[in-house]
């Protein structure tokens, strides 16, 4: 009970934050926006075919939807950087507040984020003939929240352990986000690239579920690539939680 | 000014189960050793420590010293490297969460949220210590007058100044009357009207019964404000015991010569070291200092043989003991001059 009262607490916390610089919000939700305008366009010319533009948007839409969960997971990593160099989290750690609650409490904040953004790019796609099929996109949505908190408590561990070095941080991040937005097929699907690089993505988890989503905004519930995307998420987001409540537990800085 | 903060706390009375617990803090040879990319950093070496409740005890040594990782050690962030500790009756080591519950920490870098209010602050903080929603805005209230934060209680933290800050970070330390609180270097970079404001809040905190821990550079703040303090350098105690009674053990005056070169100095040193009225000399570059107890009989005699050997000095000045001498005399360094070459 107090557990979720402290997570409560920390919520409102972060969520003040985040709502008092509206700027980052800003800036977070119009890199996918352009990716949407400025890419779509060229999908749709791809491969000597033309595409409808509902066409072309089912198809890369959905790997948009992933590429915010995992771009919005980088968030807490950053503000982290901050609150370690102010001493915000050594106060946190000093009083008997749960350092589960310390670590997930900014991550929902990014989670609920990540749902409105992602709710708002369905409504603007569906204005330009991208197809609704809602029981997969609830799926989606589950399997979104699973990749988000994932990256989220990964980047916040690093961020940890990285001791409030901005520039190591930031290398860690941006040295990632590349090789793994781009294995994950999550702008192009990876079925278009040579043999090498797709077994090269079945090491990225974003690849499982850049591919469930595409199959699961399409409105199939059963392909074997839906529980292929939760049998690697569920158990990585567990193994990343723990260790990264453990890495705020025993932090030497 | 502030009245007596927190007088309704229950310190003393408190019985945990485990005997009644006389000191609030008791560690035996703690020390704590870094592994740092350039090979191991011994940051405490050894550091005993027995507090009394409701005293005011300071940690003062210069910088790198020691005194930051001592304090984390003793509210959990960091965990013990060897020796013991015990805080509010509880062991650091087995029972982080209990010690947690019963002590307050204002770090060296304070700890509020900037864009936050000083009142959203508190009333998170009094939350994450349990405190019920109504009581926590009370709690915050009663804090923000007798802090006198009200004025801009209501503006987000990052418009503040320094003093006003460091007044919130301890409001923010204090919110859930912890039994003990440590303070690591409250007063660092305020102006003097506000450390002594500062200062006149921490002792109202210990009159309401409240065990505090200071740490500092200060040597002015140690001797302003501690019933006792532990003079530390590189990890380890040099030297203990209440702030006159330390300078009392120096005594009688210090007598502090400079020359334009060392060689200078250390031969006056030579010179002077033997002499019967001179109880101690402890050199350092050009300055000689000498411990005597009569200063003016000695001065006469001083001059008189530096005459002689043609060693006249070319400045001189008579000062009473202070925590300064007592570091100076266990380590043959002086505080005051550590803390200006940092600066
Ligand atoms: N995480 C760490 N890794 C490696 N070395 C460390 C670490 N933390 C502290 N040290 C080293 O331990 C020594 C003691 O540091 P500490 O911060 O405890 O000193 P201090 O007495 O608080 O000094 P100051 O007055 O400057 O705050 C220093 O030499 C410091 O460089
Ligand atoms: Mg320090």
């Amino acid at each position: 009970m107090r557990t979720f009262e402290e997570i409560g607490l920390l919520f409102g916390r972060y969520a003040r934050q985040v709502l008092r610089n509206p700027i980052w919000l800003f800036a977070s939700l119009i890199t996918p926006i352009l990716y949407l305008a400025l890419f779509t366009p060229l999908l749709r010319h791809l491969g000597g075919q033309t595409l409808s533009a509902g066409a072309a948007l089912d198809l890369f839409l959905p790997g948009i939807l992933a590429l915010v969960a995992f771009g919005s997971g980088v968030g807490p990593g950053f503000s982290l950087i901050f609150d370690v160099k102010a001493g915000v989290v050594e106060r946190l750690r000093v009083t008997p507040a749960n350092r589960f609650a310390i670590l997930i409490g900014p991550i929902l904040v990014t989670m609920v984020m990540m749902m409105i953004f992602d709710g708002i790019l369905l409504v603007v796609g569906a204005l330009f003939g991208f197809h609704i099929h809602p029981a997969g996109l609830g799926l989606l949505g589950v399997l979104l929240a699973l990749l988000e908190v994932t990256t989220a408590a990964f980047f916040s561990a690093t961020s940890l352990r990285a001791k409030g070095d901005i520039n190591g941080f930031a290398a860690i991040a941006n040295g990632l986000n590349l090789p793994v937005l781009l294995l994950g097929g999550v702008l192009l699907p990876l079925s278009l690239g040579p043999v090498w690089l797709q077994d090269l993505g079945h090491a990225d988890p974003l690849y499982y579920v850049a591919s469930a989503a595409r199959v699961l905004a399409s409105g199939n519930l059963s392909s074997n690539l839906v529980w292929q995307a939760f049998l690697v998420l569920v158990p990585l987001c567990a193994v990343v939680l723990v260790w990264a409540t453990r890495v705020l537990w025993q932090i030497i800085m | 000014m502030a009245g007596a903060i927190m007088s309704n706390l229950e310190t003393g009375q408190e019985n945990h189960g485990q005997g009644v617990r006389t000191a609030a803090i008791v560690t035996r040879d703690l020390a704590k050793t870094f592994q740092a990319r350039r090979g191991a950093v011994e940051a405490v070496r050894s550091i005993s420590l027995d507090v009394e409740r409701g005293s005011i005890v300071g940690l003062l040594g210069p910088n790198g010293a020691g005194k930051t990782t001592t304090l984390r050690m003793l509210t959990t962030l960091l965990p013990i490297g060897r020796g013991s500790a015990q805080v509010a009756g509880f062991d650091v080591g087995r029972e982080p969460h209990q010690v947690r519950t019963h002590i307050g920490y204002v770090s060296q870098l304070g700890g509020s949220d900037e864009v936050l209010t000083a009142r959203e602050n508190l009333h998170l903080q009094a939350r994450l210590y349990g405190i019920a929603p109504m009581q926590a805005a009370s709690r915050a209230q009663s804090l923000i007058n007798q802090l006198e934060l009200s004025t801009y209680a209501d503006r987000a933290v990052k418009t503040y100044s320094g003093g006003q800050r460091r007044r919130l970070d301890i409001a923010l330390g204090i919110i859930h009357q912890p039994e003990v609180l440590f303070l690591d270097e409250p007063s660092t970079g305020l102006d003097p009207q506000s450390r002594a404001n500062l200062w006149e809040h921490i002792r109202s905190l210990g009159a309401g019964g409240m065990t505090i821990v200071v740490t500092t550079h200060y040597l002015d703040e140690a001797d302003a404000l501690c019933d006792d303090v532990y003079i530390i350098d590189q990890g380890k105690i040099v030297a203990h015991g209440a702030p006159a009674v330390l300078k009392q053990q120096i005594g009688g005056t210090a007598i502090v010569l400079e020359w334009d070169t060392p060689p200078q100095a250390s031969q006056a040193c030579e010179l002077l070291r033997s002499a019967p009225f001179v109880r101690e000399a402890v050199l350092n570059e050009t300055l000689l200092r000498l411990y005597v107890d009569n200063g003016s009989e000695a001065l006469s005699a001083l001059l008189h043989r530096l005459e002689q050997a043609a060693l006249a000095a070319h400045s001189l000045r008579l000062s009473q003991p202070s925590l300064d001498d007592v570091f100076l005399r266990t380590t043959g360094r002086s505080l005051r001059e550590e803390t200006v070459e940092v600066h």
